[in-house]
């Protein structure tokens, strides 16, 4: 609209006729220039001492100037929004529901995103299932800004375009059609019914196409099983949280068994709830987190979990099953099998055995007892891999009937024991295509590399489970000129729609039965209605047909067969030394390899980074004079060995002793050892895969001690607690049932005049009221912590943790704030711990007994993090006041203030202070994320980037908990219980940190905190700390 | 002035046939006379220490606190080791010219210029840990209480730390007036005696205009009397406020009541070990075997032999108390059978022998009296004293509460150099002090000459008259019954 408003020079123009109005009209100037006075007396002008040597001279030192003035300083690519783009106002994050499947991780999540950017992952609590984003899931979002993506289209090495990918793709396949070759699709599990339907399009056009699915760490085995006993190619899905007894011959439920994401099902059947919890009974060979969290771990071989199995299997069936065990264990099998008996339908019994035999007698246990806790109805469909197929592939490979390959989301040259025997193949196939994200193993040897995008850059969709479906979207634009295979096989298959498209088509006509798509993608998640039924069964699987396990069988049938795989894994036996390999918790099967984060993270059982390395037990590592040590600096070192497994050798294995490793078994993680698509750095550790023969996790191995000493990066050097049970403490079900609280959990007193008084009653000091405004506590239920490691990456995240490397961690200069202390048992169990102290305090062999783990200790796990004092040691040190308290509770540390006297840090009890020792952010010298411009775009604009020189600390989130005042301020609205969170309880899936406001009386923080297993860590000291412990109950019920 | 009666018994504190011409000859030799070989040799042995040390400190800056072995556990080590040996070592000069002036000490006037010296010196040393330790060391004027622009931020006053920068600063700061105002009279006597005008020059502004009238008398008197009394005090409260940094914090091994007695014993122990150090070589070097004697050495080693109980004793009550406690959060202390048997078994027994057994020998009278003995003794004891500092610093923070953080600690090339790079400093300006100073309070040496001096002691003893006798015939005519006495003391003695 334009503006009618009427500007008034003067009085004047009130008059029409006005002369002067009329003038002022005319001329600009009212007054004449004066330019008489200034060039028309030619005299003075002649007298000017300017000369025009003087005038060139002010001219040429003029233009300088000015060209001078006009050089920039350094250039800042900061470009404001000319047109603010919808949705997004600067400093306010959106959240957008996404998926993960990247092939082995697969969780429904919600992406936080800054002007833009993909910053955090955060749980998508909507999720039924998979809704927990475990510590690698957290880390992914660093992936999208991984500086060494592969940017586009590649073929020999030079980037190409997509119209020539296209048009060569497009005559390869044609030829391989008219070849009559085989075009097979060797991709991850995807388990999407987009993908599935785009492939039946893509093999209509091509004809001879098979697609194959591949996961690198194989569940054939209990897919095979779980085929043959229900008719599905799927996993039998758990809720643990309705366990009273769980079971388990070597399964690692609580990381990535079958896919994994039970653990926040399982935290909830663990928290002492009317005199109830559940019984966890863990038979196992490495020590794995699952044993670490069972009430009872048995250690033996995988051979013995066999026999041990069977044996479970005859006791709870009043059979007599044949086998030899030791006597401890098969008594511990018997007692298991009570157990079992007595729960009944509440019981249930998994297993980790790559076995067919082994899978089916479990699923048959699960069925005959009837137990409520295994979800065969609607299974789980996030692993998908045939092992054999895959094997069949190299075969034809190699005997030259695979016309074309198409490969996404594998890296088979990494990832297959025999990888060479593929490469070999791979040169025979005449067109050979790898979507990927990295130029890695397998992408550099294919003919063309077809860039992907990272999922926060992708559509695509998951059916998690039967039923549960799970939608991707992007979060962000494409940073780099790719594609995705979804997208690329639409093309090839000659559909010109859009993945979105047809993902939103697929979804309308089979998924929804009516519901808005719109919801749907805004939620995420989907739970089918019951409106559609989807198959599941494989049409492009040639071989099932021809593998005699996987026919559905009847009833009868299935009795006979379960009595022969028990017979079966009966008559187990195994020639000396076995090793059992396993995927780790930060690293999984190795397709994060180049994510700082996660190279990072400390495993949760050995505390160690940057590396993988063989487990074994101090027995054998005695019988082979193998040696771990400390240096000086309190840095392990370790001897090398020779593994061999059937003809296949790893030349320099470092050998790591781990307290709880059966005897007679060693452990070797995947996902270590990559060569290709990651930085220097990260070229740590072995490749664990060439071992993985025949897709089995357990293999007969033969070790050699080699020369050579490796040198460990190892957050805690201390494995055992001293003593010391106050730090963890620890009680069983019995005890806390019957005796009060003063025995198992006391508090610490002082005496005040003569009285003993609880200490939080005693002050030399005026207390500051705090009962105004919010005051934080943050509750660790260490019952209820698994001891996952999400929470360290998504403080990582959350509060741009710098990464220092594998040398710096080697020195103990992890910058965690938020760790996770794990601690062994010197005797068998805490308790006896305790025992020993009380036996003989104060001397010297009591000392040495307690500084050494148990050949089979128990383990507990502790999250430590700042533990914001009250009365905080660390605020009364600091000479500048840089360290001070906050009205809500908070220590909080004033970054710009600190001089870095560490004397805070010193004096923290906890140890929790990290000091930048370098400047970690744009040093060359610490090459990780925060020194590429792509990599740093991660940062999180709310937390400063710490200089060096500075402490740092756990900060409780504060601008979490500022952000969330802000938003009910301005809403004008009270805050509810539950809406303050930190990046660590808002990670917590099983709900082991809890974060609240003690001054709202109603809030689930002040129950906690009333808890009669509530302590604070060290409390004795009279810290006051506003984080506080629940003490740990083990349910040591024997049958 | 001067003569008052010292019984025969006790040992003259100036040997030798020494008139007071002498004394000012002796105290000039090495300002007058040229350098020898041997001074150039050590000096340049300990510039390029110094240089090393520079090198090292430049680095650390510019690159970060992370080049020296420090971890997350262990925060301070070496670093507040070398600071608080340092200051521990400077303790001796103060005690040396404060409390021994107030209690009538003579025998002080031969080694309280070189102590305090030292005193000064090694206090500089001391002073630059507290600031190349800080992760900013750019921001270090941040712990002045200082009127500044941050609007309401000012320092803490209640962390150690802080009270640190006010003891040490006052210490150097009084130490300094103490040790120049002391200097004067000497330097007036440099001034004198010098023939070059640059170096007239030179001594005539060191010596403040010194004019020897009896009113500057009375005034040097009045004032050191004064500024005794202030550095007696300093002599206790330094050391009390190191150990606070210690004392004062919550840490297994730090948190100890017993620290500030037990620090200051411990320094004036360090303290004097050094001087001892230092003066067996100086008295040899710069020729002053006459007026550091035998003597003087046996009293700076019953001052280390009780000192040093002091500090046995306080390591017995430290261990004791720790496993009396019953806490086994104490069961790895510094003094504890956790650090005798782990893995700091080295640092605790290289405590326990230099500082609890060697020094024990002392007790016996002639090993106390020799040179030898005792420069080896003080030696030990120098690096029993650093490795005390070290187990409690390195020890204590390596074992704290939770077993989970703990870890151990490994020096640096850094580490190392730069507490070389203060050794060097340190000796650096020491030699040049030597060179440049009056290394003996010569003016306050004269006041005892006639009372303490062997020779007037004996003139005295002979039932001679003294009267006279400070004349030397290289400044003055000798006549009558003056020079019959000295030929007859000079037959005599010959």
């Amino acid at each position: 609209m334009a503006s009618n408003k009427k500007y008034w020079s003067s009085v004047e123009e009130l008059n029409p006729n006005s002369s002067i109005a009329e003038t002022l009209k005319q001329n600009e100037f009212v007054e004449e220039i004066p330019n008489d006075e200034f060039l028309g007396d030619k005299d003075s002008l002649g007298s000017s001492s300017t000369s025009r040597r003087d005038f060139l001279k002010y001219v040429g030192f003029t233009t300088a100037a000015a060209s001078l003035a006009a050089c920039e300083g350094p250039v800042t690519k900061s470009i404001p929004y000319v047109v603010q783009p919808e949705n997004i106002v600067p400093g306010v994050a959106n959240y957008y529901a996404t998926t993960i499947a990247d092939g082995y991780d697969f969780a429904s999540i919600l992406i936080k995103t800054r002007e833009g950017r993909p910053i955090k992952i955060e749980s998508n609590t909507d999720a039924k299932i998979n809704g927990g984003a475990n510590a690698r899931v957290h880390a992914s979002v660093l992936g999208l800004y991984d500086s060494m993506r592969v940017q586009g289209p590649k073929a020999k090495g030079e980037y190409i375009s997509w119209d020539d990918l296209d048009t060569n793709v497009a005559s390869g396949l044609n030829a391989a059609k008219a070849s009559g070759k085989q075009i097979v699709l060797l991709t991850q599990t995807f388990a999407s019914p987009s993908v599935k339907n785009i492939i039946a399009e893509f093999s209509q056009k091509y004809g001879n196409v098979k697609h194959i699915q591949y996961d690198a760490i194989s569940e054939d085995a209990a897919l095979n099983a779980f085929e043959a006993s229900y008719g599905v190619r799927a996993l039998a899905d758990y809720d643990f949280s309705k366990a009273e007894v769980i079971v388990s011959f070597g399964a690692d439920f609580l990381g990535d068994w079958q896919g994994g994401g039970f653990d926040s099902d399982y935290a909830k059947g663990r928290i002492p709830s009317h005199g109830k919890m559940s019984r966890h009974i863990q038979f196992e060979s490495n020590m794995s987190l699952t044993g670490a969290n069972a009430d009872k771990r048995v250690p033996l071989t995988p051979t013995q979990q066999k026999v041990a199995l069977a044996k479970f299997y005859g006791f709870l069936n009043g059979k007599s099953v044949g086998g030899e065990l030791p006597a401890k264990i098969e008594e511990a099998v018997k007692n298991a099998a009570a157990q079992v008996a007595r729960a009944g339908k509440n019981a249930v019994v998994v297993t980790g055995i790559n076995d067919i035999d082994a899978q089916k007698v479990v699923l048959s246990i699960n069925k005959s007892i009837g137990s409520v806790v295994m979800d065969a109805d609607a299974p789980r469909m996030t692993r998908q891999g045939n092992a054999k197929q895959v094997a069949a592939l190299v075969e034809d490979m190699k005997a030259g009937k695979v016309g074309a390959l198409i490969m996404s989301g594998v890296n088979p040259l990494y990832t297959l024991p025999n990888a060479s025997e593929f490469e070999a193949g791979l040169a025979s196939v005449d067109l050979s295509v790898a979507f990927s994200l990295k130029e890695d193993e397998t992408s550099t040897k294919a003919g063309y590399i077809a860039a992907e995008p990272h999922y926060l850059e992708s559509w695509g969709d998951v059916e998690m489970k039967k039923g549960h479906y799970s939608l991707m979207q992007p979060t962000i634009r494409p940073i780099f000129n790719t594609r995705q295979f979804q997208e690329s096989l639409l093309k090839w298959a000659g559909n010109d729609v859009s993945y979105h498209d047809y993902i939103k088509q697929t979804w309308e006509s089979t998924v929804l039965g009516g519901s808005s798509w719109n919801t749907a993608l805004h939620d995420g998640v989907f739970v089918g209605n019951g409106n559609v039924t989807v198959e599941t069964d494989e049409d492009a699987v040639p071989f099932a047909a021809s593998n005699e396990d996987t026919e559905p069988v009847n009833a009868e049938a299935t009795v006979a067969s379960v009595s022969s795989s028990v017979n079966k894994l009966a008559g187990a036996a195994a020639n000396g030394m076995e090793i059992t390999l396993y995927p780790k918790t930060g690293m999984g099967d190795g397709r994060q390899a180049n994510n700082p984060w996660l190279q990072e993270l400390p495993d949760p059982i050995t505390r160690n980074t940057w590396d993988n390395y063989l487990t074994i037990s101090m027995a054998d590592a005695e019988a082979l004079d193998l040696e771990n040590y400390t240096v000086s600096n309190g840095a392990l070192n370790g001897d090398y060995v020779k593994v061999t497994v059937g003809g296949v050798t790893l030349d320099k294995v470092p050998a790591l002793i781990q307290p709880g490793q059966a005897k007679g078994t060693v452990g070797l993680s995947f996902g270590y050892g990559k060569t290709l698509g990651v930085k220097e750095e990260m070229k740590t550790g072995v490749n664990a895969y060439p071992l993985y023969l025949g897709f089995n996790n357990t293999q007969e191995v033969k070790l050699e001690k080699v020369s050579g000493t490796h040198e460990f990066a190892s957050v805690q050097m201390k494995s055992t607690m001293d003593g010391r049970g106050d730090i963890l403490r620890e009680t069983s079900l019995e005890i806390f049932n019957t005796k009060d609280s003063h025995d198992w959990n006391p508090q610490p007193e002082v005496s005040v005049n003569h009285q003993e008084v609880s200490a939080d009653e005693a002050d030399i000091w005026a207390e500051f009221d705090s009962s105004i405004g919010h005051h934080f506590n943050l509750s660790i239920d260490l019952n209820a912590c698994t001891g996952c490691g999400a929470c360290v990456i998504a403080c990582h995240a959350e509060n741009n943790v710098p990464v220092v490397g594998k040398s710096e961690v080697r020195k103990y200069r992890d910058m965690h704030w938020l760790r996770i202390d794990r601690y062994y048992s010197s005797e068998e169990s805490f308790e006896g711990d305790m025992d020993v102290v009380e036996a003989a305090p104060n001397s010297i062999s009591t000392y040495h007994q307690l500084e050494h783990p148990s050949e089979n200790p128990q383990v507990a796990f502790q999250p430590v993090m700042c533990q914001h004092c009250n009365h905080a040691p660390c605020e009364t040190v600091c000479p500048v006041a840089a360290t001070s308290h906050g009205k809500q509770g908070q220590n909080q540390m004033i970054y710009n203030r600190c001089v870095g006297t560490r004397y805070c840090a010193n004096n923290c009890p906890y140890k929790v202070r990290r000091f930048n020792w370098f400047l970690y952010s744009q040093n060359d010298e610490f090459d990780f994320y925060m020194n590429d411009d792509l990599g740093r775009m991660v940062l999180n604009p709310d937390v400063t980037v710490r200089s060096r020189g500075v402490m740092e600390k756990c900060s409780m989130c504060i601008q979490m908990t500022q952000k969330t005042i802000l938003d009910a301020k301005r809403d004008g609205r009270p805050i509810k219980d539950g809406e303050f969170k930190t990046a660590c309880s808002a990670a917590c899936s099983s709900g082991a940190i809890k974060f609240g406001d003690v001054n709202d009386k109603e809030s689930e923080i002040v129950e906690l905190k009333e808890d009669k297993r509530m302590y604070h860590l060290l409390g004795f000291k009279g810290t006051r700390p506003n984080v506080f412990y629940h003490t740990k109950v083990r349910n040591t019920e024997e049958a | 002035m001067a003569s008052h009666y010292e019984a025969p018994i006790r040992e003259p504190l100036v040997t030798g046939e020494k008139s007071y011409h002498d004394v000012t000859v002796d105290v000039a030799a090495p300002v007058e006379g040229r350098a020898n070989k041997q001074w150039w040799i050590v000096f340049s042995i300990a510039l390029v220490a110094f240089l090393w040390g520079l090198g090292c400190i430049i680095y650390t800056v510019s690159t970060g606190i992370g080049v020296w072995g420090l971890n997350k556990t262990v925060g301070w080590a070496w670093d507040i080791t070398n600071f608080v040996w340092w200051v521990g070592i400077g303790h001796a000069g103060t005690l040396i010219s404060a409390v021994l002036l107030l209690f009538r000490q003579k025998w002080r006037m031969a080694v309280n210029r070189s102590a305090e010296a030292m005193t000064i010196f090694s206090v500089v040393q001391a002073g630059l840990f507290p600031i190349i330790h800080m992760g900013r060391p750019w921001l270090a004027y941040w712990v002045l209480p200082i009127p500044n622009q941050f609007g309401s931020l000012w320092v803490n006053f209640n962390s150690p730390l802080l009270w640190d920068v006010f003891a040490i600063s006052t210490y150097l700061s009084v130490s300094l007036v103490f040790w120049w105002t002391g200097l004067l009279p000497d330097f007036a006597m440099l001034r004198d005696r010098a023939v070059k005008p640059f170096q007239k020059k030179i001594y005539s502004l060191l010596s403040f205009g010194w004019s020897g009238r009896a009113k500057d008398w009375q005034r040097f008197e009045e004032v050191s009397l004064v500024l005794a009394g202030l550095a007696t005090p300093l002599v206790l409260s330094v050391h009390t406020i190191v150990s606070f940094d210690f004392a004062t914090s919550v840490i297994p091994g730090w948190h100890s009541t017993i620290y500030p007695p037990y620090f200051v014993a411990g320094a004036i122990f360090s303290g004097f070990a050094m001087v001892l150090t230092l003066l067996i070589i100086m008295r040899k070097v710069s020729n002053l075997e006459a007026y550091i004697t035998r003597g003087h050495i046996e009293y700076m080693n019953k001052v280390i032999l009780l000192t040093g109980g002091i500090v046995s004793v306080a390591y017995i009550t430290e261990f004791f108390i720790a496993w009396y406690s019953g806490s086994n959060y104490e069961d790895y202390t510094y003094l504890s059978i956790g650090a005798a048997t782990g893995p700091y078994w080295w640092a605790f027994w290289a405590l326990i022998i230099c500082n609890f057994i060697v020094p024990q020998t002392l007790w016996i009278k002639k090993l106390r009296r020799n040179y030898m003995w005792s420069f080896i003794v003080s030696i030990v004891i120098n690096i029993g004293m650093w490795f005390e500092r070290f187990d409690i610093i390195v020890i204590n923070l390596s074992k704290g509460h939770l077993p989970s953080s703990w870890t151990m600690f490994s020096p640096t090339f850094v580490d190392v150099g730069i507490f070389l790079g203060t050794i060097g400093f340190f000796f650096v300006l020491f030699l040049l002090y030597a060179r440049t100073f009056p290394v003996i309070a010569q003016a306050e040496v004269k006041t005892i000459l006639k009372s303490s001096g062997e020779r007037y002691k004996r003139l005295r003893e002979d039932g001679n008259s003294l009267v006279g006798t400070g004349a030397d015939s290289r400044t003055s005519d000798i006549v009558g019954t003056t020079k019959e006495n000295l030929d007859q003391d000079t037959k005599n003695n010959s």
